[in-house]
């Protein structure tokens, strides 16, 4: 495997989809404007109801569900606080993992299915450049850019966080934690590489775009299930969870770029040219 | 030594054959054409010796590899034009041809300029290296695909349709480009083609497939003189009378004669056109007869391959 030819891949990829405002727009746009208004809802929402009397109260049945050590972190604070802290730094924390998702499914589905869509399909599986580097180039192109949105995205919900929270919380920045440093540069990487080396997967298989893209939806539902988790208390993505999720899914990245270019055939992609 | 061999190459796609069993050679310098319809098959075979698909059955070497060992190092070496340009559109012309040629491993920086400098420069579309594919004309991205084709001097071309979409001036410089590369440089040229006036031209030898199965292959002097018939000798005479027919017939080397008395013109037919064409004019002469024109008639590869493929339809 000869990396130079990956990036190779990767940085033709990237130049194509940097002058496409249609696949640009909604990975930097959506994202950015989530970690802006997000954490100025979360704060607000609170803040307006603490000044009506009564009609805040501290949830503790969802508390008692929460683990000790969350529980501990929340006990000096006040109702109004307490309601920040669960909904932005707990409950938000995993919403960090579609980001990527999100940001990379519109690229990964595009990897092979576009150029089919395109007819320039041919004449790149005609070079020299072997079947793992293609796959790996193809997965960079949608990983490098996804992990940066969701790194900017994450230095801007904890800027916005913790400047709205500020005078909430008595001048202490609540934002990053460990848990979130280790979710969004150890889960969030891992997690998005194995839905990105599924998605092209999937795009080298199928006839076009739209096709690569409704299918790669349903990846989103494990994601989802972490979230739906996390809200209800059932998991809780503290340092140990997170670690050994992203060990996991460490595991399943190289299992899925295998398998990928195991199934790699340059005659099945040929064949499904419209 | 060939520089391309099949043996029985067939590929299948489930109960469609669309190559079947097709052995062919191509030496060095040679450029062989690839002839048929419409789904005969020449794509299919360029895509197999280009190592983009494999073979069902049968073999094939190209330079030194065998197809299906060793993909990798067939596709080092070949040079493809597609049938499509295949081009990147919102990249220039320029970033088209630095990606492929690194991707096919000119990683000398100047090597690499050089090369692609000559090449946009040969295809007069060095003015236009840094506008974007997509606002190139048809006969652009052609010629384009073929610099690409080109840009790591590949020993062995396997070009589809090169002059399709250019027009007469640049079709004539892609042709006179594809025999200084066969003649001058040695490179080997499997070229597809509907173009007939262009295998007639350019090909040394040419082969006639149809639903992937060899139909004919030879010189195209010989396939016009096996499809289309022999050549024949047409003589317009001042004023044609009975005796010049009557001496024409009895030459050695006439086979038929047909007289147009209203017209003047003698239509003969001649085992060997080259020796009996000196004597039928000769006798003709001497019976008195005033020779406007002489001119041998051969069939064209176009009408031979028509001839020939009306045949195989009925």
């Amino acid at each position: 495997m000869r990396i130079q030819k990956a990036m190779l891949v990767f940085s033709k990829d990237w130049r194509e989809i940097r002058r496409n405002w249609q696949v640009i727009l909604p990975i930097v746009v959506v994202p950015l404007m989530m970690s802006v208004i997000l954490p100025m809802v979360l704060t607000i929402i609170p803040s307006i109801a603490a000044t009506q009397e009564g009609s805040l109260r501290r949830p503790e049945n969802l508390i008692n569900s929460l683990p000790v050590r969350v529980q501990e972190h929340l006990a000096w604070m006040n109702e109004q606080q307490v309601m920040i802290a669960i909904m932005a730094i707990y409950f938000f924390a995993p919403f960090f993992l579609i980001i990527p998702l999100m940001a990379s499914s519109v690229i990964s589905s595009d990897s092979f299915a576009g150029e089919k869509e395109r007819k320039t399909i041919e004449a790149l599986l005609a070079t020299p450049i072997s079947d793992g580097e293609l796959f790996l180039g193809k997965m960079l192109v949608s990983f490098i850019p996804s992990m940066i949105i969701t790194m900017i995205s994450f230095g801007v919900y904890t800027a916005v966080f913790d400047i709205m929270a500020y005078g909430i919380f008595n001048g202490m920045l609540l934002l990053p934690t460990i848990d979130w440093i280790l979710l969004i540069f150890g889960l969030a990487p891992t997690v998005a590489l194995a839905s990105i080396g599924l998605t092209v997967m999937i795009s080298a298989k199928v006839k076009g775009f739209r096709e690569a893209q409704q299918i790669s939806v349903i990846l989103l539902i494990p994601v989802l299930a972490l979230i739906f988790g996390q809200v209800t208390g059932a998991i809780i993505l503290g340092p140990i969870v997170i670690l050994a999720l992203a060990g996991l899914f460490l595991v399943i990245d190289l299992v899925v770029f295998r398998v990928g270019v195991k199934l790699f055939r340059r005659e099945e992609i040929l064949s499904k040219l419209s | 030594m060939s520089t391309i061999a099949t043996e029985d190459l067939t590929k299948s796609f489930n109960s469609l054959i669309a190559v079947d069993h097709l052995t062919f050679k191509v030496n060095e310098g040679e450029v062989f054409g690839l002839l048929g319809p419409n789904g005969a098959g020449k794509t299919t075979t360029i895509r197999l010796l280009a190592c983009l698909i494999s073979p069902s059955e049968g073999a094939a070497q190209v330079g030194r590899y065998n197809i299906s060992q060793h993909p990798l190092k067939i596709r080092e070496t070949v040079g493809i034009l597609t049938e499509n340009p295949s081009l990147y559109e919102r990249l220039t012309a320029q970033e088209n041809m630095d990606f492929f040629a690194e991707a096919y491993g000119l990683t000398n920086e100047q090597e690499k300029k050089d090369r692609i400098r000559e090449l946009l420069g040969f295809f007069d579309l060095w003015e236009r290296r840094n506008d974007k594919v997509a606002t190139f004309s048809k006969g652009m991205k052609q010629k384009l695909a073929i610099a690409r084709a080109l840009v790591h001097n590949p020993p062995i071309l396997f070009l589809d349709e090169p002059t399709a979409g250019l027009d007469p001036e640049s079709a004539k410089e892609v042709r006179d480009l594809m025999k200084r590369l066969s003649r001058h440089e040695k490179h080997t040229i499997l070229l597809c083609t509907h173009h007939l006036e262009d295998a007639e031209r350019l090909c040394h030898r040419v082969m006639i497939i149809n639903r992937g199965k060899n139909i004919i292959s030879g010189t195209p002097d010989e396939l016009r003189n096996r499809i289309g018939g022999q050549p024949k000798v047409h003589i317009n005479l001042r004023k044609l009378d009975s005796k010049m027919v009557e001496v024409t017939k009895r030459q050695s080397h006439v086979k038929q004669v047909n007289a147009d008395k209203a017209e003047s013109t003698l239509t003969i037919t001649l085992d060997d056109v080259n020796s009996g064409t000196p004597e039928v004019v000769k006798s003709i002469v001497d019976a008195g007869g005033l020779i406007l024109s002489v001119n041998v008639l051969r069939p064209s590869l176009e009408e031979a391959y028509l001839k020939l493929i009306k045949e195989i339809q009925k």
